[in-house]
């Protein structure tokens, strides 16, 4: 090995001018924030998008897919073709809202719990917090690169899903739906409510991984108050995602048996106040985040 | 030497007094409790420019610390101020101050070079300048050969070197080093102390901890040393000096030929002992004088072309050593 060497332009700041300095006090540097944004998603979008979490995420994405191409095949599907478009899109309806509380929900559970639990576990979370980041711009950068990984996976596997749904009609019936139907407006709803979704919910899970040592826990009860949401009476409706998810439905879906019918919300009210909702709750996981220590051996 | 602790807190500052605290790392009365464990107890401590040496054996609370003053911990009691900010404010902190902890652990996936240029990413500087600065840190430590490999291929010696680049990457004033001699071979050793050397000439802080003794001696410009989370000496060292070296060292190699290395220290009179593991690979040698036998050592492994696999100093010595240091002081806390 040969002896380290000192690059001529390697100079200490103490004895120049630092390029890096900081803004005076006082002033918001917002460049500076929205480049540390992007330096802490360029991270993160890659962990989302190229990891072993994201195989679990794109089969739960792929899965219906896979199953409703073989249904295709099948003499149902012919039997669907017969009912015309209406009963493609009451099927489309009662599938996607089998696939939001499944495949949405454990997605999300899966890219947001290990934001922060992730690096924990591995013990690299200090990579992070020994840069001169705001624990605020670490939050949001991680939240919206698993956003944006889970949005585009589940707007496009839900457009998929549509689309599939009106195969048994032939591609003339299925082109006459989307463009001289409802059709090409139900599948932005549908793809829109998925992005909704999988925010709203990451916004939860992001939280408990930030909170719990085993969220999982957290998960499955967040699961099991989801799943019974038809059950409960009005006003705990209220305190659920998938309430306020399903007043988007372009078609109700078919109610389950004994389920309790509440007065549905205006989309004018619902999201602006899933957005704050999610403001809300990422304001707390910053407050969080910036109470952390590093303390690898408690956990 | 202008290191000053006691276990009082400070009073109030006079002017030239604070402008001091702005050039220094101040704690004032600082306790950690890990629930009713304690990290360190009462901490008073101010550390002026230069290096500075955390030495005490293991659990002595060096690590604790060095994570209290870059903010990855909060004190229980007591402030910290570095370079007169708090440590809590990373986001002022962490833009001149570099830390190469003890943590072996790398994001998953990155190259050496990501490892640094997304760091710096994160810093909040544009590409040209981090790239730029991401070559300049991994050739003061030696790493650009290997900047396009995955760091977990590394060896554990590439991976503190790695960790030594990221610190260092920003060119901080303060660079905080826990243990960063850990798993380096004589002749990076010797390299990186250099480095340091040359870091603090240019006016850095540098407080850098280890359980060896002999080698912060040989750095330091001061030395605290800490025992069971107490502060129990610091300032003058050459009572320090002179017990590390009538103290005979104890080394622990593994290389591919023990046995040429252990005839070639025996021709010196400094080397006490040197005695071949059964595996025929290990080897452990005793010496009185560390700083030769080091440089001995390097040339016999350049000369001789000797593939070394690790050089660790055994613990059992050293805590002789420091037990003598500590005395009475250590005990009955």
């Amino acid at each position: 090995m040969s002896g380290l060497s000192v690059p001529e332009t390697a100079q200490h700041p103490s004895l120049g001018q630092d390029p890096r300095a900081e803004p005076q006090t006082g002033s918001t540097d917002w460049g500076m924030m929205g480049r540390q944004l992007w330096g802490v998603l360029r991270i993160e979008l890659r962990y989302s998008l190229f990891s072993r979490r994201f195989l679990a995420v794109a089969f739960l994405a792929l899965a219906p897919v896979g199953l409703l191409i073989l249904w295709a095949l099948t003499p149902v599907a012919k039997e669907i073709a017969g009912g015309g478009s209406t009963q493609a899109m009451s099927m489309a309806a009662w599938i996607y809202a089998g696939y939001l509380s499944t495949s949405v929900f454990l997605s999300a559970l899966i890219l947001f719990m290990s934001l922060f639990r992730g690096d924990i576990l591995q013990r690299s979370l200090h990579y992070y917090f020994l840069s001169p980041v705001r624990r605020q711009i670490l939050v949001l950068g991680k939240f919206l690169a698993a956003w944006i990984a889970g949005a585009v996976t589940f707007a496009t596997s839900t457009a998929l899903i549509y689309l599939l749904c009106f195969l048994p009609l032939g591609l003339s019936g299925l082109s006459r739906h989307l463009f001289q139907g409802p059709g090409l407006g139900h599948l932005m709803i549908y793809a829109g409510i998925s992005v909704l979704a999988i925010g709203g919910y990451g916004c939860i899970f992001l939280l408990a991984g930030l909170f719990l040592r085993n969220p999982v826990v957290a998960g499955v009860l967040i699961f099991g108050w989801e799943s019974i949401n038809f059950f409960l009476p009005a006003l705990l409706k209220k305190l659920s995602v998938i309430f306020y998810l399903q007043s988007f439905y372009p078609v109700p879906p078919p109610q389950e048996l004994f389920a309790i019918v509440a007065e549905p919300i205006s989309p004018w009210l619902t999201v602006p106040g899933l957005l704050l909702f999610m403001v809300a709750l990422l304001a707390l996981a910053s407050w969080r985040a910036q109470r952390m220590e590093i303390n690898y051996g408690e956990d | 030497m202008t290191m000053t602790t006691s276990n009082q807190p400070t009073t109030e500052l006079s002017t030239p007094d604070r402008i001091a605290a702005h050039q220094s790392i101040v704690f004032d009365n600082v306790s950690k409790f890990y629930g009713e464990v304690l990290g360190v107890n009462r901490v008073t401590l101010t550390l002026p420019p230069g290096i500075t040496g955390l030495v005490g054996p293991n659990g002595s609370g060096k690590t604790t610390l060095m994570n209290l003053m870059t903010g990855l911990l909060r004190p229980t009691d007591g402030t910290i101020r570095v370079l007169g900010e708090s440590p809590s404010a990373g986001q002022h902190l962490f833009r001149h101050l570099g830390y190469c902890t003890q943590f072996d652990a790398f994001p998953a996936g990155m190259t050496g070079y990501q490892f640094i240029y997304s760091f710096l990413r994160v810093h909040g500087l544009a590409h040209t300048e981090a790239d730029s600065l991401t070559w300049q840190a991994l050739e003061r430590v030696n790493l650009k050969d290997a900047a396009k490999r995955r760091v977990e291929g590394y060896s554990k010696g590439m991976r503190q070197r790695a960790r030594l680049a990221q610190a260092i990457s920003h060119q901080p004033k303060v660079l905080v080093l826990d243990e960063p001699l850990n798993g380096l071979d004589p002749m990076a050793r010797a390299e990186v102390i250099a480095l340091f050397q040359q870091l603090a000439a240019e006016g850095c802080h540098i407080i850098i901890s280890s359980h060896i003794l002999h080698e912060v001696d040989m750095i330091s410009d001061q030395v605290v040393l800490l025992s069971s989370g107490y502060v129990v000496a610091d300032g003058d060292v050459s009572g320090m000096r002179t017990e590390i070296h009538e103290h005979p060292i104890q080394v622990l190699m593994r290389c591919d030929k023990p046995s040429l290395v252990a005839s070639r220290l025996f021709e010196h009179d400094f080397v006490v002992e040197a005695s071949l593991h059964d595996d025929r690979r290990g080897l452990m040698i005793r010496t009185r004088e560390a700083d030769r036998f080091y440089g001995l050592l390097n040339s016999i492994i350049v000369d001789n072309d000797i593939d070394v696999e690790t050089v660790t100093v055994a613990d059992g010595d050293v805590n002789a050593v420091y037990k003598y240091l500590i005395g009475n002081e250590g005990e009955g806390r």
